[in-house]
């Protein structure tokens, strides 16, 4: 059986039982390009599908799905609770870690269908079209995404169905045919790096794609989104679009799981991954945290465990 | 001569009494220094840190009350953490790291606080002006250096 039907089957026990109100999964939209799904009915399953396109880290979703629908109402503990089932890779798996660390949910509200995932594509997310036109051109087979070249941990952290085997890891190491930018960058002296930043930052139109599919991006008002914010513009000058990228970058400091899903959709190819590597390895060699392996908060919410030292 | 902007954050409690200490001991210590009282060293966000190089602070230092005497038991522990995250996020973004600092002094070390705004006042002074703060409204031109690294498709993503 593939990874489809297999999903394909869990979701419709899964409705027809009524134990979830929507399964949340992929579907290929009528371009021929991968794209989130939100199936409410068993009969509509056949629309889930699962392939190497399936870059979308679909928690994001989870936020919206499961707070109450009448928060004003205030009944008995969990009789309204609302219960969705998410389909996730590894990844995105730990972001359900990070998500129930600071009580977003209960645990008991997901139904996590984990994908034993196999690689996603680096043209993940474009219109099937666009990506044989791609392929004819260079001739190139299909790459994996950095963040799966780099990933040795196939099985979710977190499940209750697990799709696949977990077999051997991805991890075929960085390609070499591109070097890495994140080494050269720490190699800089302050100055080309500020040159190489700014540049960046320059390109920024400020549309918050980046934020929009962030999980862990989910302020009520984002604080760079305030007209009366005291110490963070709105406005499109340089100094303001560089406060928001390292702002937002802060924010997610010890949170971030590294979906780079905020690099893949910003449409001024901003390489916003690169600050969050940074800041998951500061965070990791200061506080020994890694975002998402456990459900523990992050380490910025807590005291110092050793004030001595 | 060249002489910094120094802007530095003072916990209430604590730094801000520490600069009081020094003054009515006749201590001397750099004029470069612009004083802001904090409630706690807590208070200074990260965004408030950048706001001040945005604005074309040549440094800034911030001085809270030494871990286990924070008048609100822990907002010192949360600056001891964020302060050297964020260093090392800016840094990587292009500030000289040594532009900011973070250091405890109590109320009572007046000649602490003088000596940490003077090694700091010095310390800045030779790295120069701040090139951090960008102009309003001016767009950069690509300098070529940055613009080969982008056409060169750097790999990103990965993390590991």
């Amino acid at each position: 059986m593939t990874y489809t039907q297999e999903i394909q089957n869990k979701a419709r026990e899964l409705l027809g039982g009524g134990q979830v109100e929507v399964v949340i999964g992929y579907e290929v939209g009528p371009r021929g390009r991968t794209r989130p799904a939100f199936v409410y009915d068993p009969q509509d399953v056949e629309r889930l599908v699962w392939n190497q396109a399936c870059t979308h880290n679909l928690t994001t979703y989870l936020n919206d799905h499961l707070k109450p629908k009448h928060p004003e109402k205030k009944q008995g503990a969990n009789s309204e609770a609302r219960r969705v089932a998410v389909v996730v890779k590894a990844c995105d798996s730990r972001a359900i870690n990070v998500l129930l660390a600071e009580n977003r949910f209960e645990r008991q509200q997901l139904h996590v269908i984990g994908v034993a995932c196999e690689g996603i594509l680096e043209d993940a997310g474009q219109a099937g079209n666009e990506r044989s036109a791609h392929q004819l051109v260079t001739n190139d087979p299909p790459q994996y995404q950095a963040r799966c070249r780099h990933c040795n941990e196939r099985t979710p952290l977190v499940y209750d169905t697990l799709i696949g085997k977990p077999e051997s890891h991805l991890g075929t190491g960085p390609n070499p045919a591109r070097p890495d930018a994140y080494q050269r960058l720490q190699t800089m002296t302050p100055a080309e790096r500020a040159e190489f930043w700014l540049s960046q930052f320059d390109r920024c139109i400020r549309c918050y794609a980046c934020r929009q599919a962030c999980p862990m991006c989910d302020c009520p008002t984002c604080l760079y989104e305030r007209d009366d914010s005291l110490w963070v513009g709105m406005g499109i000058g340089l100094n303001e679009k560089r406060a928001f990228h390292l702002g937002r970058a802060f924010h997610l400091a010890g949170r971030c799981v590294g979906c780079n899903e905020c690099e893949r959709v910003c449409p001024m190819d901003i390489p916003i991954s690169l600050l969050n590597r940074r800041l998951a390895q500061e965070v990791e060699a200061a506080f020994g945290h890694r975002a998402g392996i456990a459900p523990v908060p992050a380490p910025f919410v807590t005291v110092l465990s050793n004030p001595g030292g | 001569m060249y002489e910094p902007r120094i802007i530095g954050f003072l916990c209430t409690w604590c730094s801000y009494t520490g600069a009081d200490t020094a003054g009515i001991a006749r201590l001397k210590y750099p004029a470069n220094l612009r004083a802001v009282r904090v409630p706690c060293s807590g208070r200074v966000s990260p965004e408030l840190i950048m706001r001040t190089f945005d604005q074309g602070a040549d440094g800034v230092l911030v001085l809270g009350c030494h871990i286990g005497e924070c008048h609100y038991d822990t907002g010192n522990h949360r600056t001891a953490k964020r302060l050297p995250v964020l260093q090392a996020l800016m840094t990587f973004a292009g500030l000289e790291p040594e532009r900011l600092r973070l250091d405890w002094v109590s109320a009572s070390e007046g000649e602490r606080f003088a000596r940490i705004v003077n090694e700091f006042t010095e310390a800045v002074r030779a790295l120069g002006p701040c090139q951090w703060r960008q102009p309003a409204n001016g767009r950069r031109h690509l300098d070529l250096r940055a613009a080969s690294l982008e056409t060169s498709l750097p790999e990103r993503g990965g993390q590991p």
